[in-house]
């Protein structure tokens, strides 16, 4: 029997007891995946095609690591976790890279991911006849051997400490192809998107691509990740207006923005308080690029090449590219402050970026001395083209300011408006321009900038020439020691600030937005857009 | 009435052809090359030359003309350089999507403007018929990405979802895609604004046109017969004076097809549409070349058609028009 005098206590204690536990499970039920679902993703931009190996943009890169599985992957962190391969292994002269693949990784056609299915693909790539764009980063490649059904060792012809890095993610990182689906379909199979020949070993499988319409990827049933995905479909739909993207979302008619507009961001935030706007360090730099060498025989590409009448100067490189430009006024403007102003050879955002700003103050009287050291000035004043291009309106934003930051100093910029294509044939087939204003590729690593900025690359759009950029690549690349790099880093930072072959101006932002019921998305910059353990609590 | 519809329908084959081989001679004039889309990062001149050979855009215009035509009397329209994509399979997947838009935003037009022009030419100098007028004014002067970026916000944000902002569906039975919605509801939500946004600007103009010719029409003697013999003013105006007062309207609806297609290049990209116009916008960006051609080739058949049937519906208005 219970004295009366306890029964009040003894009630409210039952009470609170039974809404700890209520509350409790709700809470943990909260937090424990559900599945099923469709995840209805935007994208501001179309995919080219899904052939993942030679695919331009990276809209393509966001499919393919979904549809597609590799030896390993990255976390936002910069850890390099399992994915097919379960273990790996790196030789003391760090040569040789050998992968112990998981027993049980099938592609979505059946067939067995196995030692010689990643040499297929790792061959795949090299192919000169592929044309693919991730060639480039194999190139210190020597070979690929299948040690047994379920090992395979990668040979490097010199040791490169970004060997990870490239497996992992460079561009979508290594993506493997159905040996047998490739060899029984062809190229234009794979590029239109028929289902039967993309077929890769990830979490999900392509059911369908409509260009201009939708893609859809359902849930791979034998992923080796047994439990996941949680979602049983994605469909990718392409809505290009931003303000049409913030009247989807505001409508709950997307869960997921992916690449989302940076000056729409405030207007989004203060429609949608509780939604997730996911943003993180700034790996695309935005650059205002200005050409150093032209063709001496005036034909496009040529070897044979001439100092650049304006930009060749390192004087009026400086004057315009370095104290003539207001970095700070330009992320106000153009970004409403949503960006960091930036000097140097990698944006903020990469490894081993350092803020080298202070060697590039504005000080438009130290760059009118400059130009006048250089012989311009009222009686011979400086003019030069801009160029810039429709993708983004913030391109030419950013060109109009400068127009107006470098008119305090004496100089006019017209600014030429092209579009997207016209740019790219002028800036990588070594067309006539003076400057141009973009915000080139994402950069997970320095090295990964060769591409860019090697005096030999394809895409050294201000066709520099000065092989000391080529010589810190190659030592910052051989270098395996992470501490020993970070000093490279700085020091080749420091060059480039104080040569401008390249000039960036500061970094652009990159933004997700995600309805507050998408869950254990793992935001990782443009780099892994990936849907494995995302659901939905709804 | 055989023999001219059989000369006008044979007129259509060198009158598109044409349009194609300028569209053709064109595209290869402007700046810009679709091998750079192509080969994004991988661009090397190398890679460059080995792929103009592979889609033979290295051969003469001329040769490259008569090499898609070639294939395209055998029914090959030819494949997406980028995409790899089909280009016949694709404008066929798209055109129903535009058709739609612009037949329902001619009819969003003629159901504002017959009205309005009729009520204006009846009171004409009234506050009704300045009403008609100014609406018409701002009509015609409101672009298309406007009106549709207003209607966005009123009917998608601003009245939480009561209509679709993007996307498509198809109506029941022209869904050709695995993954596809497909209702009439549906197909009705999402086409109702894009067809606002396109239709408001072609009805003012063609308010400000029927106003006039109604107002000439009614002036006109047969309607004063026809009102002195006793008849009523609702068949004076539906019956006789309409009839022939839309016969101008009708010839300016046809050539407003072309500015319809222009405006669905705007209206689709806005409201995030799978239809003729973002296919041809996309392809003349990339500038991919076999789908520009599709483009190309599909609107110019479909407004020297459209135009075909406004020529032959004269002869239902007006049936003194008589085509030998």
């Amino acid at each position: 029997m219970i004295p009366r005098r306890l029964r009040p206590g003894l009630r409210l204690g039952a009470i609170s007891l039974v809404l700890t536990i209520a509350l409790s499970s709700i809470l943990s039920d909260a937090q424990t995946p559900k599945r099923g679902g469709t995840l209805r993703v935007s994208y501001g931009n179309e995919i080219s095609n899904l052939d993942f190996h030679t695919a331009p943009g990276y809209e393509l890169n966001w499919v393919a690591m979904n549809i597609g599985c590799g030896l390993l992957g990255i976390t936002p962190d910069g850890k390099f976790v399992p994915d097919a391969a379960e273990s790996w292994q790196i030789s003391p002269d760090a040569l040789l890279y050998t992968f112990k693949l998981r027993k049980d990784v099938l592609f979505h056609d059946g067939t067995k991911v196995d030692a010689a299915a990643v040499k297929f693909s790792i061959d795949r790539i090299m192919d000169p006849a592929t044309k693919s764009s991730m060639r480039v980063y194999y190139e210190r490649v020597h070979s690929v051997e299948v040690l047994d059904p379920h090992t395979v060792q990668i040979r490097l012809k010199e040791p490169y400490g970004f060997t990870l890095h490239m497996l992992a993610a460079y561009r979508m990182g290594l993506v493997f192809y159905s040996p047998t689906a490739t060899q029984k379909y062809t190229l234009e199979d794979r590029k239109s998107g028929k289902p039967e020949a993309v077929v890769g070993c990830g979490p999900f499988r392509l059911v369908e691509w409509v260009k201009g319409s939708h893609l859809v990827m359902d849930r791979f049933d034998k992923y080796w990740d047994h439990g996941l995905p949680y979602l049983d479909r994605v469909v990718i739909r392409v809505i290009k207006d931003p303000v049409t993207q913030m009247a989807a979302f505001k409508a709950g008619e997307v869960d997921f923005i992916v690449d989302f507009s940076p000056e729409h961001v405030d207007t989004l935030r203060a429609q949608n308080p509780r939604a997730q706007i996911m943003t993180g360090k700034e790996t695309t730099p935005m650059v205002a690029q200005m050409k150093v060498t032209v063709p001496k025989d005036a034909k496009p590409m040529s070897r044979d090449r001439a100092p650049h009448a304006i930009f060749n100067d390192i004087r009026v490189r400086k004057a315009i590219g370095c104290y003539g430009i207001d970095r700070k006024e330009i992320v106000k403007i153009a970004f409403k402050g949503h960006a960091t102003p930036w000097v140097g050879i990698i944006p903020p955002g990469t490894p081993d970026a350092v803020d080298v700003m202070p060697m590039c103050p504005y000080d438009p009287a130290r760059a009118k001395a400059l130009l006048a050291e250089a012989g311009y000035g009222p009686q011979k004043p400086l003019t030069f083209e801009l160029m810039t291009n429709t993708e983004k309106s913030v391109f030419n934003v950013i060109a109009t300011v400068i127009k107006e930051q470098v008119a305090r100093i004496g100089v006019t910029a017209n600014i030429r408006l092209v579009d997207k294509v016209t740019w790219m044939n002028v800036a990588t087939q070594d067309g006539p321009f003076d400057m141009y204003v973009e915000d080139l590729a994402s950069l997970f690593t320095l090295d990964q900038n060769t591409l860019l900025s090697h005096s030999t690359a394809a895409w050294n759009t201000t066709r520099h020439t000065d092989t000391r950029i080529d010589d810190y690549y190659a030592r910052y690349a051989r270098e395996m020691d992470p501490a020993k790099r970070k000093i490279i880093a700085r020091e080749f930072q420091e060059f480039s600030a104080d040569t401008l072959y390249w000039n960036t101006i500061s970094g652009s932002p990159f933004y997700e937005v995600a309805q507050p019921w998408m869950k254990d998305y793992v935001y990782n910059a443009e780099w892994k857009i990936l849907y494995k353990k995302v659901w939905l609590d709804k | 009435m055989r023999t001219y519809l059989l000369k006008r329908l044979l007129q259509i084959i060198p009158t598109v052809l044409g349009i194609t081989f300028v569209v053709f001679v064109m595209m290869r004039s402007i700046p810009g090359d679709p091998v750079v889309s192509l080969l994004g990062d991988a661009y090397t001149e190398e890679n460059a030359i080995k792929a103009r050979h592979d889609y033979g855009l290295d051969k003469p215009i001329l040769l490259q003309y008569v090499i898609w035509l070639g294939k395209l009397v055998q029914g090959d329209w030819g494949t997406s350089i980028l995409s790899g994509r089909p280009v016949l399979k694709d404008v066929m997947l798209r055109l129903p999507v535009t058709l739609e838009l612009i037949v329902l935003s001619m009819a969003v037009a003629l159901a504002i403007a017959i009205p309005a022009a009729i009520i204006g030419a009846l009171r004409q100098n009234t506050w009704a018929d300045y009403g008609a007028t100014s609406v018409a004014m701002v009509g015609v002067s409101i672009p298309e990405f406007f009106l549709g970026v207003l209607l966005l916000l009123v009917f998608s944000v601003g009245m939480g979802g009561a209509l679709p902002s993007s996307g498509w569906v198809y109506l029941p039975g022209t869904c050709q895609t695995v993954v596809c919605a497909a209702g009439l509801w549906g197909n009705t939500q999402h086409v109702l604004m894009p067809a606002l946004a396109l239709g408001v600007g072609r009805a003012a103009l063609l308010t400000r046109l029927l106003r006039a010719s109604m107002l000439e029409v009614i002036r006109s003697e047969y309607v004063t017969t026809a009102r002195a013999k006793g008849l009523s003013e609702r068949p004076v105006i539906f019956k006789h004076a309409l009839k022939n007062a839309l016969i101008p309207t009708v010839t300016v609806m046809g050539l407003q097809v072309g500015f319809l297609i222009g405006g669905a290049i705007v209206v689709e990209t806005l409201f995030a549409m799978p239809g003729l116009g973002t296919y041809g916008i996309d392809a003349i960006i990339a500038r991919d070349y076999q789908q520009v051609q599709g483009f190309a080739l599909i609107t110019a058949f479909a407004f020297v058609v459209i135009n075909l049937i406004v020529d032959l519906t004269y002869t239902f208005l007006d049936p003194r028009i008589r085509y030998t």
